[in-house]
């Protein structure tokens, strides 16, 4: 079933323009792209942008509603809290601990995966055996459990909970780096290389590493949803972020007392943690179609 | 060649145990306060008994001989006691894990009722407009916090509509005798005056929790079976039975669904630790009397020796559940089988 193929330009595009080019055509995803960067830079720029200081309490603007309600104030444009903090530079300071702190998690773990996983790739025997099935044990403790055990050890803590929502996350990078390294171990350019007489370390850095990091996006992505997910839920049981933090899902636990008052206290952080992981998983959605057309074209 | 399959797996399985309970066991120690309290559950001990505890725990010997005895106390029954109760954890584990248990599997089967057939249709009508509402709804469930999810249908449907109650299993008004834990089998195997109106309510009480919990793993489905499904659709068998003559329904059903629908039951395994952790969270705002609510509160009570035989049970049963499912995947996928 192989088809030819036909190349009718001269210059033909490089395979990261062919996967850029799949991918711009999907309007969601690209939407979700530029949503992913504005996220990203309200991450690092928060304390440059926020209007109001989001710790600030003010006793005179308690549950001010938002300004699109009759009794809403135009400095304060999504409301203020119970304790009378801007909502809205609060949300904006959450955007780096939910989503900030979840993006170097996520990097943590995918750094350590990649070392663990390429050194399981490329072992064979025993050892490699062994390694997995002490993984498989790993990826089948859930993650709450897994924090709730860490928490207990070390203490409540969002930096406590960071540590293990990576080593949650660690066994399906390990996994996964593991198996794409052993396709590409299969294929013929690979044994071109070692035929060539390239040691095994050259095979890993020059010929089995550049076609990984598609792969490696993917599961980038994938891991982050479940990471901005996980530390928001945390923060919701208080067993991650502790109270006054503006991180989005212990806002929403601190504002549960309020919420037949201000139902938007509630609704809003839980808004952006929905928006934040939307756009995840639209971005990684948009990239394996994306993959999928272009093997197909 | 079956049971040498089998064998392999029951090796490992032993293996995955062992290590299990040295894990459980090493938190003995990794958890703060004294060791003897941590794995006898006592609060305070006085010297004359710490003499005697300290002998029959084996803490005066090596670590491994500690982990044998660790070992036959789990065997015995012999657990921990609760912090918070002073009974023994497994018994306070075995009256809540029924509830999780029962809410767990209902969601489960909804994930497989709804999921799978609407992950076939958006297959079957790819790139059209039903197959778009469908994966749209899919990627929505699949994003949305869980905990965010149950507060917004509690504020509408409890708060605003008030259909359904916020908390709980049963209204206090109907009282029923505990068989085996599980509310429905036990409503329906009880002879009460009020067995229907209990019936009703019980569910009315499901209904909200369900939902919630069945959210995730029903995207889940969808997206995975619509995934497997298109990718068998591209084989050269079904090219080959659609050459033969057959119709779309019989090619769908003979050569399209048998092998669609073998890597889904690998996945409702891989997808159970996931509904462990969603259950947790669900419980604590339904206040569902289950296993994760019961643990949540332990982490806030500092109670190490439930979080202890917590770890341990949850983990088998995850561990348990997905060798299950292995299993079933390899009996009725022989290409499975190395």
């Amino acid at each position: 079933m192989k088809k030819f193929r036909l190349y009718y330009e001269e210059y033909n595009k490089g395979p990261f323009r062919l996967l850029w080019k799949h991918f711009t055509q999907q309007h969601f995803a690209f939407f979700g792209f530029i949503a992913l960067l504005l996220l990203l830079l309200l991450a690092v720029l928060t304390p440059f942008l926020t209007p109001h200081d989001p710790y600030l309490q003010n006793s005179q603007l308690l549950l001010v509603p938002p300004s699109w309600q009759n009794s809403g104030l135009v400095s304060y444009p999504l409301g203020t809290d119970d304790l009378g903090r801007d909502l809205m530079s609060r949300l904006m300071a959450g955007t780096s601990y939910t989503f900030g702190l979840a993006i170097l998690a996520v990097l943590g773990s995918l750094i350590v995966g990649v070392i663990l996983g390429a050194l399981s790739g490329m072992s064979k025997g025993v050892k490699s055996s062994v390694f997995n099935h002490l993984l498989d044990l790993a990826l089948t403790i859930p993650s709450l459990l897994l924090a709730i055990v860490i928490v207990a050890v070390l203490g409540p803590g969002l930096l406590n909970t960071i540590w293990a929502i990576m080593l949650a996350l660690l066994p399906q990078f390990v996994h996964g780096v593991r198996n794409a390294i052993q396709q590409q171990l299969k294929q013929d350019y690979v044994t071109a290389y070692r035929l060539d007489g390239a040691s095994q370390r050259q095979l890993l850095l020059f010929v089995i590493f550049p076609n990984l990091w598609e792969q490696l996006v993917l599961m980038f992505t994938m891991a982050l949803s479940t990471a901005v997910l996980d530390i928001a839920a945390l923060g919701f049981l208080s067993i991650g972020a502790q109270s006054p933090t503006a991180e989005w899902g212990s806002m929403i636990s601190d504002s549960l007392d309020s919420i037949y008052l201000a139902p938007w206290t509630v609704a809003l952080p839980g808004l952006m943690i929905f928006i934040t992981v939307l756009a995840v998983n639209l971005v990684g959605d948009g990239i394996r179609v994306a993959i999928k057309k272009r093997r197909e074209n | 060649m079956i049971f040498h399959y089998l064998m392999r797996r029951m090796f490992l399985l032993s293996f995955v145990f062992v290590a299990l309970t040295i894990f459980a066991f090493s938190l003995g120690y990794l958890f703060p306060g004294d060791v003897l309290s941590n794995f006898t559950g006592l609060r305070n001990i006085s010297p004359a008994d710490e003499i005697v505890l300290r002998q029959q725990l084996g803490l005066d010997q090596g670590y491994w001989q500690q982990y044998i005895y660790f070992n036959q106390r789990i065997l015995d029954g012999n657990w921990a006691l609760s912090f918070s109760s002073q009974q023994n954890v497994l018994d306070e584990i075995l009256n809540v894990m029924p509830a999780t248990l029962e809410l767990a599997s209902y969601a489960l089967l909804l994930s497989l009722l709804i999921g799978v057939p609407f992950g076939i249709i958006a297959a079957v009508r790819k790139d059209k407009w039903l197959d778009k509402l469908i994966s749209g709804f899919a990627l929505v469930g699949y994003s949305i916090p869980t905990f965010w999810w149950a507060l917004l249908l509690i504020m509408v449907f409890s708060l605003t509509l008030g259909w359904l109650p916020t908390s709980g299993r049963l209204s206090v008004l109907y009282e029923i005798p505990r068989l085996s834990g599980f509310m429905l089998p036990d409503i329906l195997g009880s002879d009460a005056p009020y067995r229907n109106e209990a019936l009703f309510d019980a569910i009315r009480h499901l209904l909200l929790p369900s939902l919630v919990l069945a959210t995730y793993p029903t995207t889940v489905m969808i997206r995975f079976t619509r995934e497997s499904m298109l990718d068998v659709l591209e084989q050269n068998y079904i090219k080959t039975a659609r050459a033969k003559g057959l119709t779309r329904l019989q090619v769908l059903y003979k050569h399209g669904l048998r092998n669609a629908l073998l890597p889904v039951t690998r996945q409702v395994g891989l997808q159970f630790s996931t509904l462990i952790t969603l259950a947790m969270i669900t419980e604590v705002i339904f206040s569902w009397p289950g296993i994760g609510r019961w643990l949540i509160d332990s982490i806030y009570q500092r109670n190490f020796p439930a979080i202890q035989g917590g770890v341990l049970v949850v983990s088998s049963l995850v561990i348990a559940v997905n060798m299950f499912t292995e299993i079933l995947h390899t009996l009725l996928n022989p290409l499975a089988r190395k």
